[in-house]
């Protein structure tokens, strides 16, 4: 081999070791992204990533995560029971579970008695669930409207009757003439600072971490061209491995 | 055929999940079945004081109501409690007979996934047991590969009702707090 050949050869290495220099820089931040996102996905269970959720504004901002504007609430006492999406407020506190249809809310004793969709929550002055009946604990269907009547005692409304609980809520008997001198719950505007602060609340419990993770494991985070940007970095992996190995195999001759 | 083979295979765990969720029996079905038609009146027994600590202590956490309704007719009571597995919770309903786990049957399940726990081979294992002092099973109950979510769920619920009974044969349990 001649020597000018020898040098030809040299240059071409180099020229190529440049090439792989700055491919391996490229996507070194793609790398680490991709290697420390991979190491936090194989451990989910174990930091509940996938029960924690994302509380930063301008993350939920990033994902066009909105609060809804509509609320439906009633006041009861000095406490106001909110249905913001499926999740249902006392006050400022979330009352366990996903919940339809706030029907009305009605303070009996000290027990708040709330009307959603297909059930009857009891809960306490704190917002602890005393109890859900549903159908199967003999409620009526369909139940349009609750209140109290002169004497105390609560009253809801269906399209066909009216039906009052006994004092356990265990059974409910029709009442004839039952709408007659019955306060029914009716929806009151929230005050603006707890609308604003179950706004925030609302966000806060909408994405959750892992999805975070996993959207920046894939690219998706970055928006639509954010996999093909990552595809790219993949793709610039494979050829590092491949020019990394040739390199290697030309130096050892 | 490569083609159809490859998208049943895709389509098998889809299904098996989708179909591992449902009601098996409706609550009321189940306390007429285990009542022979003759539900007795609901009664309730409150979560309340000791009683709150002791439950938390059985499943781990607090139950996620202050009350809970039983149907009682002699030294038989049933029960339909709830337990998450996984994720959704698994609604279970239980007959206690003088202080021993008659049957224990799987109602609604919800979760995509350890749904075995309803077949009878897994919940005869429950069939006599009572609790000890130490507020245990008497007894190992052996678990199903692959649902030991469930399987825990099952065991917490068992314990529930054992001692659940046991309160309410030991005191008044009605009033409120």
């Amino acid at each position: 081999m001649s020597r000018h050949h020898r040098r030809k050869q040299r240059f071409k290495l180099r020229s190529f070791y440049v090439w792989h220099r700055y491919m391996g820089v490229s996507a070194a931040v793609f790398t680490l992204v991709i290697a420390a996102t991979g190491v936090l996905l194989n451990h989910t269970e174990d930091f509940q990533f996938d029960s924690k959720h994302v509380r930063s504004d301008w993350v939920l901002d990033w994902y066009g995560i909105k609060a809804p504007q509509d609320m439906r609430s009633f006041a009861t006492g000095d406490r106001s029971i909110t249905l913001m999406g499926e999740h249902l407020y006392l006050n400022r506190r979330e009352i366990e579970g996903s919940h339809r249809q706030l029907v009305g809310a009605i303070l009996k004793n000290d027990m708040f008695v709330v009307a959603v969709s297909d059930s009857i929550l009891l809960l306490t002055l704190r917002g602890d669930l005393i109890d859900r009946l549903q159908r199967s604990d003999g409620i009526p269907a369909g139940i349009l409207q609750i209140g109290t009547n002169a004497g105390g005692a609560v009253i809801v409304r269906t399209s066909l009757d009216h039906y009052q609980p006994d004092a356990d809520f265990l059974h409910w008997s029709r009442r004839d003439n039952g709408s007659a001198s019955v306060h029914w719950a009716t929806p009151s505007p929230l005050n603006p600072g707890l609308k604003s602060a179950l706004q925030h609340h609302f966000r806060e419990e909408v994405l959750p971490v892992e999805r975070v993770i996993l959207d920046l494991h894939s690219g998706r985070f970055f928006g639509q061209l954010g996999p093909w940007i990552f595809d790219a970095a993949a793709l610039l992996l494979i050829l590092l491995s491949l020019s990394g190995t040739w390199i290697w195999l030309k130096r050892r001759r | 055929m490569l083609k159809r083979l490859v998208l049943l295979l895709l389509l098998v765990p889809v299904c098996t999940g989708s179909l591992a969720r449902g009601t098996y029996q409706e609550p009321e079905d189940f306390l007429s079945q285990a009542f022979a038609g003759d539900v007795p009146e609901p009664g309730i027994i409150w979560l309340t004081g000791e009683r709150k600590d002791a439950v938390k202590s059985l499943l781990g956490h607090r139950y996620p109501s202050l009350r809970i309704r039983y149907w009682k007719a002699g030294e038989r009571s049933a029960w339909i409690l709830d337990e998450i597995g996984k994720d959704q919770p698994i609604t279970t309903g239980v007959i206690v007979n003088t202080g021993r786990l008659e049957q224990i049957k799987v109602l609604v399940f919800r979760e995509s996934r350890g749904w075995e726990v309803r077949h009878p081979f897994f919940t005869e294992q429950f069939r006599q047991a009572q609790l000890n002092e130490s507020r245990e099973l008497d007894r190992n109950i052996d678990g199903i590969s692959g649902a030991t979510l469930s399987v825990r769920a099952m065991k917490k619920l068992a314990a529930l009702a054992l001692y659940l009974d046991a309160e309410l044969r030991a005191s008044d349990v009605s009033s409120s707090p």
